[in-house]
């Protein structure tokens, strides 16, 4: 389970992983305040994406990241995936 | 596990961060949802359920409690609440040599 080193190649793998079959794929933070970090982890139960960080700044960064996959969930399927 | 109302969701996921704050983790989790209620059934049972495109599971838990909503829409409130209190986290410090970048001139 490899934690990713930059962000840009985490957020493009977890784009690119959940719009390979939205329906399996979950999102999990997981905040800490007492040790000041946050870790997220995409995964489709098969591919296992994780991100940690202790830095302000990242902080909007997934939050951004887990509100745009958010969008994609409620969002009716156009967009991204043009299936029949 | 408890589900709730988009807005008691919120104002308990704030419960929970605010008690978090000294010790523990508050875990968050968001998945698709299709509206199923039921467990899906051994083959030669039909499935009746409203497929749903645009919801999600949206969960939160502190290790002890859980909570859970659905969300169709997305909702602004939960992102900035997010973003509130995730704000214990190391602010990124510049060198020393280039602080004064930003200052009025």
């Amino acid at each position: 389970m490899p934690y990713y080193q930059t962000w840009e190649e985490f957020a493009r793998a977890a784009e690119k992983l959940y719009l390979t079959d939205p329906m399996k794929v979950r999102v999990v933070l997981k905040y800490r305040h007492c040790d000041g970090n946050l870790c997220i982890k995409v995964t489709d139960d098969a591919v296992c994406l994780q991100y940690k960080t202790d830095q302000a700044q990242d902080v909007k960064k997934i939050e951004k990241l887990h509100g745009k996959l958010m969008r994609l969930m409620v969002s009716k399927e156009s967009g991204a995936m043009e299936m029949d | 596990m408890v589900l709730l109302e988009n807005d008691s969701f919120l104002t308990e996921l704030t419960r929970l961060f605010q008690k978090c704050r000294t010790s523990g983790s508050v875990a968050i989790t968001l998945k698709k949802y299709d509206g199923r209620t039921k467990p899906v059934p051994r083959k030669g049972h039909p499935v009746n359920y409203e497929p749903a495109d645009n919801k999600c599971l949206l969960r939160a838990s502190d290790g002890k409690k859980k909570i859970s909503t659905v969300v169709s829409l997305q909702h602004h409130a939960y992102s900035n609440l997010l973003r509130a209190h995730m704000d214990g986290l190391k602010k990124k410090d510049k060198k020393s040599k280039s602080k004064k970048t930003k200052a009025t001139q």
